[in-house]
């Protein structure tokens, strides 16, 4: 009846003039943006993070137990080490740690690079205490059983494949291998010899030489910095001090070749540059984005690269050369990478000392901090190698202050330094390194 | 019945189980009690964990045993297995074993 209707209809307005009401009444909840927060501990231990209000946190532990830290009868262990992050830990079986790890929706994964080993685990804001939990026991309290590292063996034998059907892979490891007596000149995957003779005694060995807390960083993105510091204070601190302290690099500039047939060469020619806390790794940073570091538009021609432009005047067949470029905390690497055909002979070109555009390294890098993977590399890395972090502005002025003279200096210490070369593929009309 | 003092009953307790242990006979052909436990599946993978030496002496015990039983013989007495030498070295890999599958059934319920 009308009168029903009219007497609910006005129940509903006031009801929605109330709730409007309401909705001016609150405040939006402020979210100021956060800064980095770095504390070193008395242990040595670091710890960085960062609230970025992200509904899906990441934490990891960086080690400085990278494959340059391999003794000479433990080659590969850093490559098992990769493998058995999820075995049994005195805290936690390996099933636990599978199914723990899941059931929140983490995960837990791990990379290795020369220099440091990163065990990152990514969950929900929630679940951070539970895989924490599965985090600390696995990088401080391993057991490596035997029955459960043996088993391990399938695994390593089809990392090591699936590394060999890569040739860029290959010619990196080469390149390494080539160019340093010691420490960095180990590979990052298991030489063949060695699969099936890793004994957990010389994982336990390693583990207990170099995952000290002098060497560690702890990392957090969406993490409190409290929090993470209780962590660090009471749970990595089992092994105190810097380990066994590792040799420094020594360069040798050699030389090796790779006969593998096929249609391409894939060559590396370097020499040394600089190591990374030093100013000149900007400049060869900036030299590596003026030669050309990659094509910046998907599938394109990639005709900005001067080694590019360069090269298209030698040869009309299709090819790809990229500057090469890497920094380790006591040396670093520069060069061009190129992938040819078999019958274009390779000449190194001339390069040309003009005007640089820096904006290419500002942007990369600005990039590769936007989403958090990126970030995550920077803070970690930092905070393990420095003990501190170094905003985005920072690193953006430090690329200013390079000048055109650092970058020629840099180019000039590549062309005029000892080399090494790596090439691997069908090596017919590849030049030697002394014909270069 | 006089109340024993613990001491006493301890020692008796100990000259039980070792009439009891060279009762059972295992001993005469020199094998150790987890020589002769029953292969189950935890059992089983017990066996498979334990490190090569321990596995192959238990390998030989048992051939042993098997070649002596065949010719119905048994050990002079000097070989035979004391009851105080005889090392229980199964049960830490046993005990693992059936925490581990405890906790998989454990899990499988929630």
């Amino acid at each position: 009846t009308p009168v029903f209707l009219s007497l609910f209809n006005l129940k509903r307005r006031l009801y929605v003039t109330q709730a409007a009401r309401k909705a001016e009444v609150a405040e939006p909840f402020k979210f100021p943006p956060q800064e980095v927060q770095v504390t070193k501990l008395p242990s040595g231990l670091v710890i960085a993070s960062l609230e970025n209000y992200s509904p899906a946190s990441r934490i990891g532990v960086l080690v400085r137990a990278g494959s340059r830290y391999e003794t000479f009868d433990s080659l590969g262990v850093t490559h098992l080490l990769r493998l058995a992050s999820g075995l049994t830990t005195k805290g936690a079986s390996a099933f636990r740690i599978c199914h723990g790890i899941e059931a929140v929706g983490g995960c837990l994964s791990v990379s290795t690079t020369r220099e440091t080993m990163v065990y990152t685990v990514d969950c929900l804001r929630d679940h951070i205490d539970t895989v924490m939990e599965y985090l600390i026991n696995v990088t401080t309290a391993p057991e490596f059983r035997p029955w459960e590292v043996s088993e391990l063996t399938p695994r390593l034998k089809v990392d090591i494949a699936i590394a060999q059907q890569s040739p860029q892979i290959g010619v990196i490891e080469n390149l390494h291998a080539a160019a340093y007596k010691n420490t960095l000149s180990n590979s990052l995957y298991c030489p063949d010899y060695m699969v099936g003779k890793i004994t957990p005694d010389k994982m336990h060995t390693f583990v207990q030489n170099n995952f000290t807390s002098g060497r560690m960083a702890l990392v957090g993105l969406g993490v409190d910095h409290a929090v993470l510091k209780q962590v660090g204070e009471q749970f990595l601190n089992i092994r105190s001090g810097t380990g066994t302290i590792g040799s420094k690099a020594l360069f040798r500039g050699g030389e090796l070749r790779s006969q593998t047939g096929g249609s391409l060469v894939h060559a590396a020619v370097v020499a040394e540059s600089a190591a990374a806390s030093s100013a000149e790794a900007t400049a060869f940073g900036v030299l590596q984005h003026v030669l050309g570091a990659g094509p910046h538009i998907k599938r394109g021609t990639n005709s900005t690269s001067r080694l590019s432009q360069a090269i298209s005047k030698a040869t009309a067949q299709p090819f790809d050369a990229s500057a090469f470029n890497a920094t380790y905390s006591d040396t670093g690497l520069f060069g061009v990478y190129t992938i040819s055909q078999a019958d274009s002979a390779r000449d190194v070109s001339h390069f040309h000392y003009a005007v640089l555009p820096l904006t290419q390294l500002k942007a990369e890098y600005l990039m590769s901090v936007e989403n958090s993977e990126g970030l995550f590399d920077a803070i970690g890395t930092q905070a393990l190698s420095e003990g501190t972090y170094h905003s985005p502005e920072a690193i953006t002025q430090r690329i200013d202050a390079v000048s055109s003279n650092d970058v020629v200096n840099a180019a000039k210490k590549f062309m005029s330094g000892k080399k090494s070369m790596a090439c691997s593929g069908n090596l017919v009309n590849t030049p030697f390194m002394d014909e270069i | 019945m006089a109340s024993k003092t613990p001491a006493a009953t301890g020692r008796l307790l100990f000259t039980f189980k070792k009439w009891y242990y060279n009762a059972c006979g295992f001993n005469k052909l020199g094998l150790v009690r987890d020589d002769t436990v029953y292969e189950n599946t935890d059992v089983k993978e017990a066996i498979r964990r334990l490190p090569e030496p321990v596995y192959n002496d238990r390998m030989f015990r048992i051939r042993r045993a098997l070649d002596l039983s065949m010719k119905h013989q048994i050990l002079p007495k000097d070989q035979w297995t004391k009851y105080e030498e005889d090392v229980h070295y199964l049960q830490p890999y046993l005990k693992e074993v059936i925490r581990e599958r405890k906790e998989k059934e454990e899990w499988q319920r929630k």
